[in-house]
């Protein structure tokens, strides 16, 4: 089922990480520091939502040629450019929701299409959709585009569960848990694994943000009543570790080697 | 590429659209249940007290002419509004948009670049009448 990719059409490597825990981990949490980040500008600091939201995409609109210009995968410029997209595809969904008062039902919809679009367009390009092998600009823009959709998607769809629909953090926690779970089961027993992944990365945002919430609401809301400073310090603080750790073991840099291909 | 690669894309791509939709809908029944509950005893907001104090010292302040020590009480219960959100909304969304919407109004009454003192306690006023609203409805 595997066979080895040994032929590159250009001189860069892999420019994205491995999937191991440490991704899911760091995933997760990245999540929810970008969200309370950009929420702690808006309100707390009080530059409200649309200075936010220009800040936010300046910011990622100077990280994300850093990512593109790099030769490898990079841990800090990579991961720091995920937090980024977070928080743009979050706002993203804010600004319809909020701003235009968009349904959350119409904007899960409408990014689910851009996000199969997308996925379309990049494998009819491509021939592929494989993370194990963006070592071209144009693979690279389109995985970014993807992952870009992927929190804008699942901000629309957590929050339409959890807030609209009345889930809750905390059975949120379990159902977002339980369906990456069970979409990592399927992987395990044969199931595709670009389709997969993508499902799982999909449902990380969710995750993400109920499990800040577990973290951050007060006791009387069913959380642990950290607040959203020390939930997010803490998380930022696992992010810092991993990818301080990621950088300087060459184990765990395993996309700097061409890795198998699932066929 | 075969066909069989084909069909699967296909089906890679309708699932990718049709499962997040599918794990909404699953959640669904049991919202519906709940929706139900709530709306059978009204407002699930529950206990509103601790923003509605802040709105009546913000109110006070404002009938003081004090617009300058009532923009500061103002934004406290933006923040602690906004720190409990993902706590409060999904309890009862429409209730939390209708609190929502009057705190916001009240806040561009006074954030306005000169602010009108009417405009600002009448504002005011109408946020308390909405917490109370709600309050009475749990």
């Amino acid at each position: 089922m595997h066979n080895l990719t040994i032929v590159r059409p250009s001189h860069m490597l892999n420019k994205v990480p491995e999937v191991t825990l440490a991704f899911w981990i760091i995933k997760v949490m990245s999540t929810t520091v970008g969200e309370t980040g950009a929420d702690y500008l808006a309100v707390h600091v009080g530059l409200g939502t649309a200075t936010t939201d220009a800040i936010m995409s300046v910011l990622l609109f100077a990280a994300l040629p850093l990512q593109l210009r790099a030769r490898c995968y990079v841990p800090w410029m990579y991961w720091l450019t995920v937090v980024l997209v977070s928080v743009v595809g979050t706002q993203i969904t804010d600004a319809l929701t909020d701003g235009l008062g968009i349904s959350l039902y119409s904007s899960t919809a409408a990014f689910a299409a851009a996000l199969a679009a997308t996925f379309a367009v990049w494998y009819s390009i491509e021939r592929t959709l494989s993370i194990h092998t963006i070592f071209t600009t144009r693979r690279e823009v389109f995985y970014w585009s993807a992952i870009l959709l992927t929190f804008a998607l699942g901000t629309a769809a957590g929050d339409l569960a959890t807030e609209e629909l009345g889930l809750g953090f905390n059975l949120g926690v379990l159902v977002f848990g339980a369906l990456i779970a069970a979409f990592a089961g399927a992987y395990y027993l044969g199931a595709n694994a670009v389709l997969t992944f993508w499902l799982a990365y999909i449902l990380t945002r969710p995750l993400g943000a109920s499990l800040g919430d577990l973290m951050s609401q007060a006791k009387t809301y069913g959380g642990l009543g950290l607040g959203t400073i020390y939930t997010s310090l803490g998380f930022l603080a696992v992010i810092i570790a991993l990818v301080t750790f990621i950088s300087f073991d060459p184990r765990a840099r395993r996309s700097s080697v061409l890795t198998r291909e699932k066929a | 590429m075969s066909m069989c690669d084909k069909v699967r894309t296909t089906v890679l791509l309708t699932m990718l659209v049709v499962a997040p939709s599918f794990a909404v809908g699953l959640l669904t029944p049991n919202v519906a249940i709940t929706a139900a509950a709530a709306a059978a005893t009204s407002s699930k907001l529950g206990d509103l007290s601790s923003f509605r104090a802040i709105v009546v010292d913000t109110k006070a302040l404002t009938d003081k002419g004090d617009l300058a020590s009532a923009n500061a009480r103002a934004k406290d219960l933006e923040m602690a509004w906004d720190e409990a959100e993902a706590g409060l909304k999904p309890r009862a969304a429409a209730d939390w948009h209708t609190v929502d919407k009057a705190i916001d109004r009240a806040l561009v009454a006074l954030r306005a670049s000169s602010p009108d003192p009417a405009a600002c306690t009448q504002a005011l006023a109408d946020l308390l009448a909405v917490m109370d609203y709600m309050s009475g409805k749990a």
